[in-house]
């Protein structure tokens, strides 16, 4: 919303600008971008190099361009089987975590209720914990509930993680949103679910979706719990079939990267359909929160 | 903000005013009254409660024993192994808090976690400022900017051991290619260190930037016009309009940007492994380690991960406390 | 006697434990603790070897297994070896997600045994024809008097060179001592334009240098912390002057071993030490590919006492909690007998701990085999105790300070032992 307000302005501030200060603002954002993404792109000419080139000392830019190291990624690990359950585990936790922190966001934005410190106390402090000293005693804990190599409870210990800072966002998103539009649904007869599922959500689009997002890539991206809760391979999620790769005793940097542009393809292509939300969602959450 | 308040009730009575008396009609009101808030927070507070509080309690009475992977009771087929754990008050606070390595270690947190926040912040305002101007290929600039943050962390941490790798990594061969000697970035205790802030601060710039660049965008133009009309400098502007501006969306980010750093483990775990030598190893990295090395000291890791909770307590408890007085805080 | 107890344990188990192997058919070993019926059963294995290049190999011996025992499944898991150890300890404890059999470093052994995570396998299928076994590696699987895992594949360090490169400098032997290999690298260095030495910044290959002297990290029989004792200083000693010499060059201490295995490959450097896991990488790297008689191995060179190199390698173990003990042991026979090894040693390069194995026509068609003889012969058994997994870590991050010049030789031993006194309570400096 405020993004077409600047380009309203655009015309006429533009003009104002003198051409040294556009140069330098050019000049300062086109090296911040490379800075930004020349990993990224080394990331893809390596996976495109043969299987050693990584081995070379000097820079070349192209080496024998081959798709060997995807067609081996792809053909000989189980990498699709990896890929199916990544995007069922990131799937999930995206569902369930924008339905959980959208309906604690909303209640802790427009009541007030016996608890409602607590809860926030609760969402921030959540997100202080050490995830890697907690592993054992989650383990144990699922694996008394029976999900141990099983996605419910690698998606219930995802949630832990997104929703915190997700509700936390959506409040102050919920925040921004006028109560008026509350009252004229609850003069209308809708129930407070009613209010909040008709009139709200439909109003808080940037804020889901930045929700959408921060959950996918939790759980896209996660290695430590997937790790240590999936013992079957064929309960691997990418991120630890990835580990097969490079370890201490070897280095498949061709393998690695081919596979890394696998997995960061579709955390990208989820971030470019997001992206013109995220900004707007981004701001009104963390401004109010 | 806090004037939000659908239920009228409840307008204008903060949770604190729950002290009233919570008898049998009261709880019933209170049921009535509440019942949709709390039924929309149940799914939260409950898959928290069960898996972050159970741990959590747990985690907090084991940190009084002195049980070990050894000592703690289990049945595994043939082998039954009694308990032999026994309580021993905060003896493993006391031997963590005194020993040498804890000091260092909380030291070198301390500073990663302030170098990198501030360089996030800098950065990323730095970056904010320039892209709320109109101007052309800003989406360019900006999809490419926040690039970083859709990388997921740990293929970005891998990124960049190979970049920073002595021998074969591009960053040494494009110094070699100028003519300066490469730089053992990860296998010097001083650049591995400067090397995974450089590595977080990568990573963490592109979220600092479009929170910043929101709050930007939420500024109203009129105040700068109004300002303008009065003669202020550009920097005057920034000073009295663009800072108080922000003040909101900072502190938030800050606040979960210094919780985020300070537990970053991916960064340090995947680039230098906490070495050489131990150097780059920050309070979860090395709890872990203490953890998880060896015949698993359950006691042990649980006090280290109730004294780092607690650190980062204490900080938000106090960071809240002076936001609230500034009042911008719930 | 045996099979009666564990099956009766299984039987406990089974209706203890809240399985979560996901359609499991559970109910057989007491089936077969009458011996009436066929085995039959699930048996989960983590394989830590390398799953691009070792595994393969290890799932073809696995179909053989199953068309001999048709009614045992198989659930080949391939888990990267740097993080089976920390996952196996998560699932054995807890009682869920643990394989049946493991492939253990044999350094894990004791540790597992200890906690009671292993099954014993004495007078079980799984140690057939114990005798066969190679002394050492077979005494990785034992722990207080009873057999716990049983031995897979024995490796252990050696001296790698390039003969090409260690002529073009004048010599036609690789170095038999430390003095030699000091002066080899040099000369490879000013002579052909190569690097002589890269050193793998690692605790484990820190070892035959204080092996050499003389040296060891404990003196297990007298309980004694020996790491900071005057022969390991004097064996460290050695590596600090291969590196201010700049006989060995410069090492990197991130991605140590992948760096040092690079160099040696792309013909940059002329020796380095690794193992037999290392044979067929390196026969894949540019300066071997297509002339593999440039690829030399010898024994590492010999200090002032003795020329000496770890004993490594993987064992078979099977988890106590597991639920197809029978099917577990059978399967461990299976791929550990003569046969299997030789196939595996045939296969792969990777050195057998049956003494009959290495006479088999399949694993002596491999040439690695029989060079890797004479570097074994020198391999030292090391401590098999439970503390064991914690030894490294101190060490290796000595030898990291040690490399960056952080420390000498002396008080980085000494901080090596205050670490040892704290993770081996009651024995003396």
């Amino acid at each position: 919303m405020s993004v077409t307000t600047a380009r309203g302005a655009r015309a006429a501030t533009r003009s104002t600008r003198s051409r040294g200060a556009s140069v330098a603002l050019h000049a300062a954002l086109v090296a911040a971008s490379l800075v930004a993404a020349f990993p990224v792109a080394w990331l893809v000419l390596t996976s495109i190099k043969p299987r050693d080139a990584w081995q070379s000392t000097t820079i070349q830019i192209f080496d024998n361009p081959t798709l060997a190291n995807y067609v081996q990624v792809l053909t000989q690990t189980a990498f699709p089987r990896w890929l199916f359950n990544s995007l069922l585990v990131a799937a999930l936790t995206t569902v369930l975590g924008v339905a959980m922190s959208a309906s604690t966001g909303y209640a802790v934005s427009r009541f007030r209720f016996p608890g409602f410190r607590s809860i926030m106390w609760m969402l921030l402090i959540t997100q202080m914990f050490p995830v890697a000293i907690l592993i054992v005693p989650i383990y144990n804990l699922l694996a008394g509930l029976g999900l141990i190599n099983q996605f419910p409870g690698l998606v219930i210990a995802y949630l832990t993680s997104a929703v915190p800072f997700c509700a936390w966002m959506m409040k102050g998103y919920f925040d921004t949103v006028p109560v008026e539009i509350d009252e004229a649904g609850r003069v209308d007869g809708l129930t407070h679910f009613g209010t909040f599922w008709r009139l709200i959500l439909p109003l808080s689009k940037p804020g889901l979706a930045v929700a959408a997002f921060y959950s996918f890539i939790t759980a896209w991206a996660e290695v430590a719990y997937a790790t240590a809760f999936m013992t079957g391979d064929d309960k691997y999620t990418l991120a630890v079939g990835l580990g097969q790769f490079v370890g201490q005793h070897k280095a498949e940097w061709g393998l690695l990267t081919a596979s890394s542009v696998l997995i960061a393809a579709p955390a990208a292509v989820v971030f470019l359909l997001v992206q013109r939300h995220l900004v707007t969602g981004l701001t009104a959450g963390a401004t109010k929160a | 903000m806090t004037a939000q308040v659908v239920d009228g009730t409840a307008a204008g009575t903060p949770a604190r005013g729950r002290a009233r008396d919570p008898m049998r009609g009261g709880v019933g009101r209170a049921l009535a009254r509440h019942w949709y808030a709390w039924a929309m927070c149940a799914p939260v507070v409950i898959v928290t409660l069960v898996l972050v509080g159970y741990p959590l309690a747990r985690g907090i009475y084991l940190s009084l024993t002195d049980a070990t992977e050894a000592t703690m009771g289990r049945t595994i087929g043939m082998n039954v192994i009694p308990s032999t754990y026994e309580f021993v008050g905060l003896a493993n606070y006391t031997a963590i808090v005194t020993s040498a390595e804890f000091l260092s270690r909380l030291g070198w947190t301390v500073v990663w976690t302030v170098a990198c926040v501030a360089l996030h912040y800098g950065i990323g305002l730095g970056l904010a400022l320039l892209l709320n101007r109109p101007m052309r290929l800003r989406s360019l600039y900006r999809m490419l900017l926040v690039l970083p943050w859709a990388v997921p962390v740990f293929v970005s941490a891998f990124i960049w051991r190979y970049l920073l790798n002595g021998e074969f990594g591009v960053v040494n061969a494009m110094l070699r290619a100028v003519g300066f000697a490469g730089i053992s970035w990860l296998d010097d205790p001083f650049w591995a260190k400067a090397s995974v802030i450089a590595v977080n601060v990568w990573l963490g710039v592109p979220f600092m930037m479009l929170a910043l660049l929101g709050g930007l965008q939420a500024i109203p133009r009129e105040l700068y016009e109004a300002a303008e009309v009065d003669g202020a400098s550009p920097w005057q502007r920034f000073r009295h309009i663009t800072l108080p501006g922000l003040r909101p969306v900072s502190s938030t980010v800050v606040l979960l940007g210094t919780i985020w750093t300070f537990n970053q483990f991916p960064v340090i775990f995947l680039v230098t492994k906490g070495g050489p030598g131990g150097s780059s190893e920050i309070l979860v990295t090395y709890a872990y380690r203490q953890a998880f090395e060896g015949i698993r000291n359950y006691s042990g890791s649980a006090a280290w991960g109730v004294l780092i909770l607690a650190l980062l307590v204490v900080m938000a408890v106090v960071y809240r406390r002076a936001l609230r007085r500034a009042g911008e805080a719930w | 006697m045996r099979r009666a107890i564990s099956a009766a344990a299984a039987a406990a188990a089974l209706a203890l434990a809240v399985s979560a192997c996901g359609g499991g058919t559970p109910e057989q070993p007491a089936a077969t603790a009458t011996g009436a019926a066929e085995p039959a059963g699930q048996v989960t294995w983590w394989d830590t070897s390398d799953a691009t290049n070792e595994g393969p190999v290890f799932q073809e011996l696995i179909k053989d297994f199953q068309a001999k025992y048709p009614k045992i499944k198989v659930n080949y898991v391939n888990v990267p070896f740097a993080e089976a150890q920390n996952k196996f300890k998560t699932a054995a404890q807890s009682g869920s997600g643990a394989p049946d059999v493991l492939r253990a470093d044999v350094g894990w052994v004791a540790e597992f045994a200890s906690l009671g995570y292993l099954a014993p396998l004495d007078g079980t299928p799984a140690v057939d024809k114990p005798e066969d076994f190679l002394a050492s590696p077979a005494s990785s699987g034992k722990f207080n008097g009873k057999t716990y895992a049983v031995p897979q594949v024995t490796d252990t360090l050696g001296l790698l060179y390039n003969k090409e490169l260690l002529k073009k400098a004048g010599h036609d032997a690789p170095p038999k001592t430390f003095a030699e290999l000091k002066q080899t690298a040099l000369d490879v260095k000013s002579k052909t334009g190569a690097d002589g030495l890269a050193l793998n910044i690692d605790a484990y290959f820190l070892l035959p240098f204080i092996y050499g002297e003389g040296g060891d990290l404990l003196d297990v029989s007298t309980k004694k912390i020996t790491v900071a004792a005057p022969q390991a200083v004097a064996g460290v000693k050695v590596v600090e002057d291969l590196i201010t010499s700049g006989a060995a060059t410069k090492p990197a201490i991130q991605d140590s071993y992948n760096n040092a295995q690079a160099a040696f490959k792309e013909g940059k450097v002329a020796m380095i030490f690794n193992g037999p896991w290392s044979n067929t990488d390196n026969l894949g790297g540019k300066v071997f590919k297509d002339d593999p008689d440039n690829f030399g191995i010898a024994p590492v060179p010999a200090g002032s006492v003795k020329a000496g190199a770890p004993t490594g390698g993987h064992d078979y173990a099977v988890y106590a909690g597991s639920q197809n003990l029978d099917a577990s042991y059978l399967f461990v026979q299976f791929m550990d007998s003569a046969e299997s090894q030789a196939k595996i040693a045939g296969k792969l390069g990777l050195l057998p701990t049956r003494q009959s194995a290495y006479t088999m026509p399949e694993a002596a068609a491999n040439e690695m085999i029989g060079r890797w003889k004479e570097p074994m012969a020198a391999a030292v058994e090391r401590p098999w105790i439970p503390e064991a997994g914690q030894l490294f870590q101190p060490l290796v991050e000595g030898y990291q300070k040690l490399a960056a010049g952080q420390q000498g030789a002396e008080p980085m031993l000494q901080g090596v032992a205050k670490a040892y006194q704290g993770l081996l309570k009651g024995w003396s400096l």
